[in-house]
């Protein structure tokens, strides 16, 4: 946070009844998170692991494998080496990829490594198959440096029908996503970095319109200069943002041509340098006090640390001012302070608040559109079209300053997403297989659906254990 | 590192296309150089611990400045803004005429310092700066002229390969 004068946790009227309010919010969530945790240990140890894989092609007796396998799968090999591109007709390609991380930033947790994230992985391509009906392999590896890392993805592309890359640690996570999509023919994703920025931008286009501006006079702050925040600076700028309107705010203040670790940023981080010298601070230099005052939105993703925005920052702001407070698990501002010192429209990263901009709202459906158009990559247009998707599904059910965006209960959306994805691969020429935007509808419901279906056939049949109580299992202490 | 050009400077500088004013610095323009100096030997000490910047750094900077700047074998060029950031110091270049007792051209110009800020760099203000160097340097009696940067500068690299430079010496360090 770019503050550091030590003013009062909340100033003036609004204080009485909040500090406590906040307190206790804050004690009963970590309570909750552990108690999660305990169970979620406990499960994980019960059904061991929380994927597997399952034939999809029936097996009469052994004697299939000769179709299946050996001798008859030479022919389908044999098609393949003389025309490649028929692995996406042939083999799961069209319909798997890879969730790779290096474990240097997971979750909340930072570098744990490798080992560590596989759970965290295996819950995201539980969510993949879910959400999307994708077959997701998760795939932390071992790779000491970016070069290793982007050399090792690249040597697994050909069994992959996209790349899904998960928790890598920013700066470096810029690098390796902008030199695997130079190399491979496939839709490479940084979910921390495009999924995120996707929701982001979905929620804003939103709490423009509910309060009448547009994206081209709007003065944008954004706290915090990781991966999803540079990812939405650059995303407004495609939309048509002022550069000059645009202040990035880090630790060290607002991000200006000429401050004086700007530098450094070229070494160290180029795609902050190239932030830094395209807004130039949106007009502003100094601290985020200075940035804050007069903006219309603030896109906060940094600290998880409900002191980070102050109420002042956000009387500052001009009226009905907009705030995104994202960090997780505890928003920069809980949503009833900010609310109480005037935004205007509030959204955090977290489902027990209203408008939670959450990035499982656009990967099932950004990848469940990529692979149905067999995208060759997935640039930010693509991007942008399944924000703008998101936002407009919200619009249609009904948008309302508690209402930014659909739920997590609103699937209905999730098709639709994918739609207008696969359409903007077929718009951009980067479709293998350009449908029309019916058809990749279809297919998405159908697929996105069998999943739903598959889970509840396994559970009916018994092969998925039903969930024990905790009571009957307990939770032993897991060192 | 030393990267050498041999056939030293071009013709006469054509009219420049960018946006800046270059002219010999001053005596006055010390105070707004020593800023822009500082960050180019910040941004060499990224490159490199044994190019750690002294605590008295700033002060070495301005001394040794106002001494060049009235020292004839010394070419300092101040670039100016326009526009907006007219009689702004944006950018600076340094370089030393040395005498190479043992080769010919017996008379090396080296470009010890140059830098610009951010937003006037990749315009081709870089380019134009080198030129004129180049020709007040060849004005001096220098046959050659090189310039020295940390050599885990790739940008620099770069920037003087894609001029016709390449590297002629190494210079490896240890620290004792
Ligand atoms: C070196 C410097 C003076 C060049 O000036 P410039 O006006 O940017 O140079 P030009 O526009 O004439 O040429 C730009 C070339 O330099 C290189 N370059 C400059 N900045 C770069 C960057 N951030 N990343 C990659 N290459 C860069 C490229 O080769 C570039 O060519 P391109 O734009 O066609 O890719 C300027 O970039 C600078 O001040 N850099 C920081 C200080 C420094 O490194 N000084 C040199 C070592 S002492």
């Amino acid at each position: 946070m770019a503050e550091s004068s030590p003013a009062p946790v909340v100033e003036g009227r609004p204080a009485r009844r909040t500090p406590r309010a906040r307190r206790s919010a804050a004690a009963a969530s970590e309570g909750k998170t552990a108690a999660l945790g305990r169970r979620a240990v406990a499960l994980s140890r019960f059904y061991s692991g929380k994927i597997e894989t399952v034939p999809k092609v029936p097996v009469r007796s052994l004697r299939d494998f000769a179709l299946w396998y050996t001798p008859g799968v030479a022919e389908v090999s044999r098609a393949i080496q003389s025309d490649p591109e028929r692995s996406f007709d042939l083999t799961g390609r069209w319909n798997t990829i890879a969730i790779v991380t290096d474990g240097s930033r997971v979750l909340g947790l930072g570098d744990i490594g490798p080992r560590a994230a596989l759970p965290v992985m295996e819950g995201k391509a539980l969510l993949f198959k879910w959400l999307g009906g994708v077959d997701a392999v998760p795939l932390p590896i071992h790779a000491a440096t970016p070069e290793a890392f982007v050399a090792t993805v690249e040597a697994i592309a050909p069994a992959f029908g996209g790349i899904n890359l998960e928790d890598i640690a920013s700066p470096k996570c810029f690098g390796i996503l902008e030199e695997l999509q130079r190399r491979l023919p496939i839709p490479v994703w940084h979910d921390d970095q495009l999924g995120t920025a996707a929701s982001t931008i979905a929620g804003v286009l939103n709490a423009l319109e509910l309060t009448h501006r547009s994206v081209r006079e709007i003065r944008t702050v954004l706290l915090g200069a990781g991966a999803a925040n540079l990812v939405t600076a650059r995303l407004l700028l495609a939309l048509g943002h002022d550069p000059h309107r645009l202040s990035v705010v880090d630790q060290r203040g607002v991000l200006d041509a000429e401050r004086d670790d700007v530098d450094e940023l070229m070494v160290r981080n180029p795609w902050k340098y190239r932030i830094a010298l395209q807004t130039d601070g949106g007009g502003r230099t100094g601290d985020f006090a200075h940035a804050v005052a007069g903006a219309d939105v603030l896109l906060a993703a940094s600290t998880p640390d409900p002191t980070t925005i102050r109420p002042e920052h956000v009387r500052s702001m001009a009226p009905s001012p907009i705030v995104f407070a994202l960090a997780n698990p505890v928003p920069e501002i809980w949503p009833a302070v900010a609310t109480a010192a005037g935004a205007a429209i509030v959204a955090t990263g977290r489902s027990d608040f209203p408008n939670q901009v959450n990035n499982s709202l656009i990967f099932p459906s950004v990848f469940r559109g990529v692979l149905d158009a067999r995208a060759r990559s997935i640039p930010d247009e693509i991007v942008l079209a399944a924000a703008r998707e998101l936002a407009l599904h919200a619009h249609d059910q009904g948008l309302s300053t508690t209402h930014l965006l659909p739920t997590m209960e609103e699937v209905a959306v999730f098709p639709h997403v994918a739609a207008a994805v696969g359409e903007a691969a077929v718009r951009l020429g980067i479709a293998r297989r350009p449908l029309s935007r019916e058809e990749y509808y279809a297919r998405a419901r159908q697929l996105m659906d069998r999943s739903g279906r598959l889970v509840r056939a396994l559970a009916r049949a018994r092969l998925t254990p039903p969930m024990p109580s905790a009571k009957a299992l307990p939770e032993r202490n897991e060192g | 590192m030393n990267a050498s050009n041999e056939t030293a400077a071009s013709g006469p500088a054509d009219t420049p296309t960018v946006p800046i004013h270059l002219r010999p610095a001053r005596p006055a323009d010390v105070p707004a150089l020593v800023p822009l100096l500082m960050r180019l030997k910040r941004l060499n000490e990224e490159f490199d611990p044994l190019l750690k910047v002294r605590d008295d750094a700033e002060r070495q900077a301005d001394e040794v400045l106002r001494a060049q700047l009235s020292d004839p074998k010394a070419v300092i060029l101040a670039a100016e803004g326009v526009g907006a950031d007219k009689d702004k110091v944006v950018g600076f270049v340094r370089a030393l005429v040395r005498e190479r007792p043992f080769y010919t051209p017996e008379w090396e110009g080296v470009i010890v310092d140059i830098y610009l800020l951010p937003l006037y760099r990749r315009r081709g203000v870089g380019e134009y700066l080198l030129r004129e160097t180049s020709a007040a340097l060849k004005a001096k009696g220098a046959g050659v002229v090189t310039a020295e940067f940390p050599a885990q500068n790739e940008i620099a690299s770069r920037f003087y390969a894609k001029r016709g430079f390449r590297p002629i010496q190494l210079l490896h360090a240890r620290s004792l």
